[in-house]
């Protein structure tokens, strides 16, 4: 991966100029009526309402293409992975968290051809070699707004300051490391992200640590929402969409937008697939204009097609990450980085989690 | 496990002389076949799979015993698999500290009392563990009810959940119909005569108890608690969601390995470890029970 701007480079590139030279141009959405007919399709995501929505969105595809869309879930890379050892992958279209698609580039995930997808609604910088976002979201943390009344935390450093703002802590524990997270731990611990090096992973995780046995470090979405409406710690590190639910249940914590960590889901096609071209044919409807909009309507998660103007409540438009301002304050992690040095992260991370 | 119920009852039913006799008479060649469904699903959804993840921790990703010098030469791995065993012995002594006033009161109550425990041991058992946690957290957490109601008679509320006590008292509550059924099952076959009879010899009450009812209980005892030992060294979603760093317990590390990482090897390593620790453990454990077992016996 450590030509992996070059190749985003290149990959766009190639995608910019191919309308040029190609027959038929892939336009995001369009599906050629009838075209798959007779054949089936197997979508792989994270369950739940997620899930729906992301149905939902494709159900216009399905009705023109005439396709027979199977759903299955929740992704587990293991699962992908004895598929493909094994030469028998029924999974057709796979959504996955942010980092894998990056680290089994090739192996397990398919190296895209962009002739066969449009990309240029997505915003910039998040088409991989092997992948295209499936939705953006962002991790945030909120306060409860009652114990810090007048001096509230403002960004990640305070929230790892505990002399200035004491008080119990909630970090995601739900699996894989947030590269962002402990990249303001470092920060705060005095270090400078951009020029971070694999020695300043175990100063990050240190700074986590130093926050001391009171930490809370939780397992699923639902529990960190749990954890919100119950009021059981004083900042607590969420997904937006948890968070937004969290607050239209009444949540009496407040958002802290600085900083917020730029996160995807990732879309992608595994090594192996029986019919890609049917694959591409869900990818690229998916990446629609109006497939985002109904994707965000029913899931509240932040459309990837840049012209996507969903209907919204008030609440659930406060945590879309898509607005000018948003994407200001936003924190992009060092994906390079993270992905070259993942195993010695997960590493260090599953110490901290078990106590050590 | 199903032997134990009717051995003491083997041993104390005196009147009739020819059973083993008739058991002799009453075995027809071949019986063992009967036993080759269950074998059958037991090599293929048990020694078959097993035997792949024996083989890759020696193999994944290269052969030698690269996964097992990486497991042991970690501080990580070896705190948890210590505290995976601390957790499980704890959860079954507390399990059985209820369980058995609990099984003793169901031999001794009247039938539709008797149904009600049951049915209080049963019910919670048909309900899925992950409910039960969920329940645990609600009542545990420092928010919870029962830190509500401390805070609510003037008392300083309790640190429970995030806690190895608090990790115990769910496993212990999800566990505890392994227990109490096995102890049960062995309760309601002695014979309570042999009490009276004790006693019309001149014991003590609590003497008869602890010296003739006790002995004989005790192969439930056994059962239950190897069940328990056991089903808790395995145990994933309590300590998750009601552990805290310092509680995580194997299973959790073993997940880390398998789902993220992709190092079967190693996720296969810490299985195998875990097993023949476990197996070490009851080697031990097995003369000991024994030993009590004929002594009861031959008191019996």
């Amino acid at each position: 991966m450590r030509n992996f701007a070059g190749a985003l480079a290149l990959t766009m590139t190639c995608a910019l100029a191919l309308p040029v030279f190609a027959q038929e141009t892939p336009v995001a959405g369009a599906v050629k009526e009838g075209s798959l007919e007779g054949k089936t399709l197997t979508f792989v995501s994270y369950g739940g309402i997620y899930q729906d929505g992301q149905v939902a969105a494709l159900q216009e595809f399905v009705e023109k293409s005439g396709v027979t869309l199977l759903n299955d879930g929740p992704t587990e890379i293991a699962k992908l992975k004895a598929q493909v050892d094994a030469g028998n992958v029924t999974w057709d279209v796979v959504d996955t968290a942010d980092l894998p698609p990056y680290v089994h580039c090739g192996t397990l995930f398919q190296k895209l051809d962009f002739s066969k997808l449009d990309v240029s609604k997505i915003p910039p910088g998040q088409v991989g070699e092997c992948s295209v976002p499936a939705m953006n979201y962002g991790v945030i943390f909120m306060y409860k707004t009652e114990t810090y009344k007048d001096n509230p935390p403002q960004n990640w450093v305070d929230f790892f300051d505990t002399e200035k703002f004491p008080g119990s802590r909630a970090i995601d524990g739900s699996g894989d490391p947030t590269g962002g997270l402990i990249e303001q731990a470092f920060k705060a611990a005095g270090g400078d992200p951009k020029a971070i090096t694999p020695d300043d992973i175990e100063k990050g995780i240190q700074k986590l640590r130093d926050l001391g046995p009171d930490t809370i470090y939780w397992k699923t979405g639902a529990e960190s929402q749990q954890l919100a409406e119950s009021g059981e710690a004083d900042m607590i590190m969420m997904w937006t969409g948890r968070a937004m639910t969290a607050a239209k249940n009444g949540a009496a914590y407040t958002p802290v937008w600085q900083d917020w960590l730029v996160v995807m889901d990732q879309m992608t096609i595994p090594v192996g697939v029986k019919d890609t071209d049917a694959a591409y044919a869900l990818l690229n409807a998916y990446l629609g204009q109006r497939s985002q909009e109904i994707l965000t309507e029913k899931t509240s998660y932040t459309p990837i097609h840049m012209d996507a103007k969903p209907q919204v409540d008030e609440i659930t438009a406060s945590f879309l990450t898509s607005t000018p301002e948003r994407i200001a304050q936003g924190y992009q992690q060092n994906i390079p980085f993270w992905v070259e040095n993942f195993d010695l992260a997960a590493e260090k991370w599953n110490a901290l989690l078990s106590g050590n | 496990m199903n032997h134990h119920p009717t051995e003491p009852q083997e041993t104390i039913v005196t009147d009739m002389p020819d059973r083993p006799a008739l058991l002799k008479r009453w075995r027809p060649r071949g019986a063992v076949w009967l036993a080759a469904p269950a074998v059958l699903v037991l090599l293929l959804a048990l020694a078959y799979p097993l035997a792949i993840v024996v083989v890759r921790s020696f193999t994944d990703p290269a052969p030698g015993l690269d996964n097992y010098v990486w497991f042991f030469q970690s501080a990580v791995n070896r705190t948890v698999l210590q505290r995976t065993f601390v957790v499980a012995a704890w959860v079954t002594l507390v399990s059985l500290i209820c369980a058995y006033p609990y099984a003793y009161a169901m031999t001794i109550v009247g039938r539709n009392l008797r149904l009600a425990l049951i049915l209080c041991v049963l019910v919670p058992f048909w309900l899925s563990g992950v409910v039960r946690t969920l329940a645990w957290v609600i009542l545990l957490q420092d928010s919870g009810v029962i830190n509500s109601f401390l805070r609510g008679l003037g008392l300083p509320p309790v640190k429970l959940i995030r806690t190895l006590p608090g990790v115990v008292i769910g496993m212990t509550q999800v566990l505890l119909p392994f227990m109490i059924l096995p102890i049960y099952s062995v309760m309601k076959g002695i014979d309570t005569r042999l009490l009276q009879a004790a006693r019309s010899l001149g014991a003590k009450p609590w003497r008869a108890f602890l010296q003739i009812y006790v002995p004989l209980s005790l192969p439930g005892v056994y059962a239950g608690a190897i069940i328990v030992f056991i089903l808790s060294l395995g145990f994933y979603i309590t300590p998750a969601l009601l552990g805290g760093p310092r509680s995580i317990l194997l299973s959790s590390l073993v997940q880390n390995q398998v789902l993220s990482l992709l190092n079967w090897g190693r996720g296969g390593a810490m299985g195998v470890v875990l097993l023949v620790a476990t197996f070490v453990l009851l080697a031990i454990a097995a003369p000991l029970m024994r030993q009590k077992h004929s002594s009861t016996r031959r008191e019996a």
